[in-house]
């Protein structure tokens, strides 16, 4: 839709002094090195709904962060209503009017909305009790002016996940809000939830609140947002009116100059015109995983993309029969190996490489080669284990892997990301795993090992394994997969191959646009 | 710098043993300057003797708590089966002065011992599906369960002792060839087992494993749950086993005979340097790690010192022993 409101339509592209809430001049922040924000101007009108967009990583976060005052910046000044600060801390954003509203819901459960609202500062008698009744008067009277339509004295347990989010609204109200910062508010909203929350946005605005809104969703950016400011890399590579620019135009912007491929493959994916060997059928939780059904032939390396959120590690979870599911089937060449529990999937040769090796991939105080022969040895049936060939096939694979250690009795803690990720590997690779599935391969892995990891990888497609790859490094699923496809909202919007394989596709997939511009 | 690291980490390795035989030595020694009978072998048989009892309830500990899994409640349940036993062989054989069918005689002993292992099987089988099932700390499970067999040993023994007059006790005092006693035998071949189990057998892998990271375990395909319920079933066999030995050589049983054991096999199996988290320890330092508790109580009382200080003494060093590991152990 893209309406505008008047006051904004006035003043487009003549910013004026008493029209500019707020400034921020230069901002610099650095983390050890990493550049997170670079020299960043940005400025924010009276009753302006901004957009803040950008890939993982591109600043946005440092960014609002600063001007709520929870970091301070290493240089740059912030100018609100003319008043110059070198930073803000917390309270005193909050006394400035800045209200952020969390992607998460951060109320407390087992009060009321009321009491919620006023957690900060209850009025209370003179013997320090708490005035319920003005308490709850006051929010009553707030939720008015808001037009929401929640009874104060409701306990938030009992609230839909839609009225949480606008009780935690009305609660950045309560404070004054000049400026209200909203991360991620749709987030798992459904359409109606998000006509109300824009329809609050809209209200709002024209009663001259501004709003700074992050979000993936471009085509929500484009319903509710007069401005879009585009961060990368740190920098702000531009601000525009959405009238005046396309989602393909901010997909560019926030992808910047193409990457050069990080990997070259050596072989392309058997382009077999044989009938794909695994079938992944009709998965489907609801609000977790939307009927997922898609096939890969042996020999492939299936990409999947999207956003983090958009359901890939839930799909990979319960494809590997972790999670639990209304529906699905894996069947791999005709027969029916849908695992009911990891197990299960081992039994079925399905091997699970999860994203965060730390918390379920590793036991980080053990020495590689138990780490390795674990799900072998879960395998397999005989009571006592054979050590020495233990010995020979762990230092075997590891070798093959590269795994850098000097024994294989090192506890795994000692290794780095790039070897521990290894160590993982090797583990599926010794239980003999047919169908593999990589989430997230080579997150805090250095440069040298990822090549490694991918090479393994593509070997292992050679050898005719299937492989599905979560990832959410787009120049890694490009010049590593065969096909990707897109997740966004729970679901594969498109299978990319291909040329059709570009970072500029991905990202316009995963980010709200069904067809290509 | 890994050349290194490695080194220092098989040093450590070696030192955990190394320490807990330098620590038994300067014991033993200590406690001979202030009383040469201490070295007798006639007090260095009693003293294994003594602890043969905590060694295996204290294998079954440890095997568990490589797991990263507790159970505080292994004292009550020895407690309680050391009472069954006894009613079992008073109910079947009657008071002393009164005439025994022979094959009364033949039936009472395998009896009881059979349903004590029955017993020890159940109270496992219970307690570790509590444990998994209940998804909450063992720690504060098996506290519940302490409570709960205490009291069962209470109801079960009225509040009296059950006295076994003499007819039951080859195991606990029997010896072989008159020297060396029948349970020193039942601990060594505990020791050796629970070594085999956890070096040799895919089942103790899996222990290390859950204690290692039991998310891991799981995802590499481990029936985590039905492991540590094997290993609470374990626990309370050789609880069993503990507690028939245990009243053989006492010669009766109350509702809080074994209550001890299970500070003590606790205290052992930390001080044999099992991680409290889990995912460490081996049955030779569990094995240390006994001998040294049990030679605490034994010196004590040789030094002639208030044998009441031995709790304060065993407490502390449970203590010592986990806040040291703190700060030894591997951090993330």
């Amino acid at each position: 839709m893209g309406k505008t409101l008047p006051k904004t339509l006035l003043f487009r592209g003549y910013p004026l002094a008493a029209d500019v809430l707020l400034q921020a001049r230069q901002i610099n922040k650095s983390y050890p090195g990493v550049q997170a924000l670079s020299n960043v101007d940005f400025d924010l009108k009276e009753g302006e709904v901004q957009a803040l967009v950008g890939q993982n990583g591109a600043g946005k976060s440092t960014f609002i962060e600063i001007i709520a005052g929870s970091l301070r910046p290493d240089s740059g000044t912030i100018i609100l209503e003319g008043n110059t600060f070198p930073s803000l801390d917390p309270s005193s954003s909050i006394e400035l009017g800045i209200q952020t509203v969390h992607q998460d819901n951060q109320l407390v459960e087992e009060l009321s909305v009321a009491e919620n609202i006023f957690l900060y500062d209850l009025p209370t008698t003179q013997l320090g009790f708490i005035k319920y009744s003005d308490c709850d008067k006051a929010a009553d009277a707030l939720l008015e002016e808001l037009g929401i339509d929640i009874r104060s004295n409701e306990k938030i347990s009992r609230l839909s996940f839609i009225e949480k989010k606008l009780v935690s609204i009305a609660k950045a109200f309560s404070r004054k809000a000049k400026i209200l910062i909203l991360d991620e508010p749709t987030a798992s909203l459904d359409k109606h939830g998000i006509n109300i929350l824009f329809d609050l946005i809209r209200r709002n605005a024209k009663r001259g609140l501004s709003v700074i809104y992050i979000s993936h969703n471009l085509g929500e950016i484009f319903e509710v947002c007069d401005r879009v400011t585009v961060f990368k890399d740190g920098l702000k590579v531009g601000t525009h009116q959405v009238g005046d620019v396309s989602m393909g135009q901010i997909v560019r912007e926030m992808i910047g100059k193409a990457s050069e491929s990080l990997y070259i493959r050596e072989t392309g994916g058997q382009k077999s015109d044989k009938e794909p060997a695994l079938r992944i059928s009709d998965f489907h939780r609801e609000n977790v995983v939307d009927h997922v059904s898609f096939s890969v032939h042996r020999g492939e390396i299936f990409g999947i993309g999207g956003l983090v959120g958009a359901g890939r590690t839930e799909l990979a979870r319960m494809i590997f029969g972790m999670d639990p599911k209304d529906s699905g089937s894996l069947i791999l060449e005709g027969k029916d190996i849908t695992p009911e529990n990891p197990y299960d999937a081992i039994q079925k040769g399905v091997g699970y490489l999860t994203e965060d090796r730390k918390d379920d991939g590793l036991m980080l105080g053990r020495p590689i080669y138990e780490n390795i022969s674990l799900a072998r040895f879960a395998k397999s049936t005989k009571a006592i284990m054979n050590l020495p060939e233990e010995r020979s096939g762990t230092e075997d694979i590891s070798a093959k892997l590269d795994v850098k250690t000097p024994s294989m009795s090192q506890l795994v803690i000692n290794l780095s990301g790039g070897n521990q990720q290894k160590v993982v590997m090797a583990k599926w690779l010794y239980a003999g795993s047919e169908v593999l599935i990589f989430d997230e391969p080579t997150v805090g892995v250095d440069v040298g090992a990822k090549a490694e990891i991918y090479r393994m990888m593509e070997e292992l497609a050679r050898q005719g394994k299937i492989i599905l790859m979560i990832s959410s490094d787009n120049p890694e699923l490009i010049s590593v997969s065969d096909r990707v496809g897109v997740m966004r909202d729970k679901k594969i919007v498109k299978i990319l191959e291909g040329d059709q394989i570009t970072e500029e596709n991905i990202l316009l997939y995963s980010m709200g646009v069904d067809e290509g511009e | 710098m890994q050349e290194t690291s490695i080194s220092e980490k098989r040093k450590k390795g070696i030192s955990q043993s190394l320490v807990l035989v330098m620590m038994i030595v300067a014991l033993a020694i200590i406690a001979t300057s202030v009383n040469p009978k201490f070295l007798r072998i006639g007090n260095i048989i009693n003293i294994f003797q003594q602890i043969s009892v905590l060694g295996i309830v204290a294998c079954g500990v440890g095997m568990l708590l490589v797991s990263g899994h507790i159970d505080i409640s292994v004292g009550s349940q020895v407690s309680l089966m050391g009472v069954i036993i006894a009613m079992v062989i008073q109910k079947v054989l009657g008071l002393p002065e009164g005439e025994v069918a022979p094959w009364r005689q033949a039936l009472a002993i395998p009896l009881a011992i059979l349903i004590t292992f029955g017993v020890g099987f159940l109270l496992g089988l219970l307690t570790g599906t509590v444990v998994v099932k209940s998804r909450a700390n063992s720690f504060i499970i098996t506290l519940g369960f302490l409570t709960v067999y205490h009291g069962l040993a209470l109801l079960t023994s009225g509040g009296a002792s059950y006295m076994l007059f003499g007819r039951f006790e080859v195991l606990g005092r029997g010896r072989i060839f008159g020297v060396i006693p029948i349970s020193i035998l039942f601990l060594l071949g505990i020791v050796a087992l629970s070594y085999v189990i956890l070096r040799y057998f895919r089942y103790g892998r899996f222990l290390y494993a859950i204690g290692g990271n039991r998310k891991a375990a799981y995802v590499s395909g481990i029936n985590t749950d039905k492991t540590i319920i094997k290993g609470y079933i374990i626990v309370g066999l050789l609880n069993a086993l503990a507690a028939v030995i245990l009243i053989s050589r006492v010669g009766s049983a109350l509702a809080t005979t074994g209550d001890s054991y299970a500070l003590d096999a606790l205290a052992s199996v930390i001080v044999g340097g099992v991680a409290i988290t889990g995912g460490k320890g081996t049955a030779m330092n569990i094995f240390l790690g006994v001998v040294l508790i049990g030679l605490i109580g034994n010196a004590l009382i040789i030094m002639n010192v208030n044998p009441y200080i031995r709790d304060v003494v065993i407490g502390s060093i449970i203590i010592a022993a986990v806040t040291i590991s703190q700060y030894t152990g591997e951090r993330e």
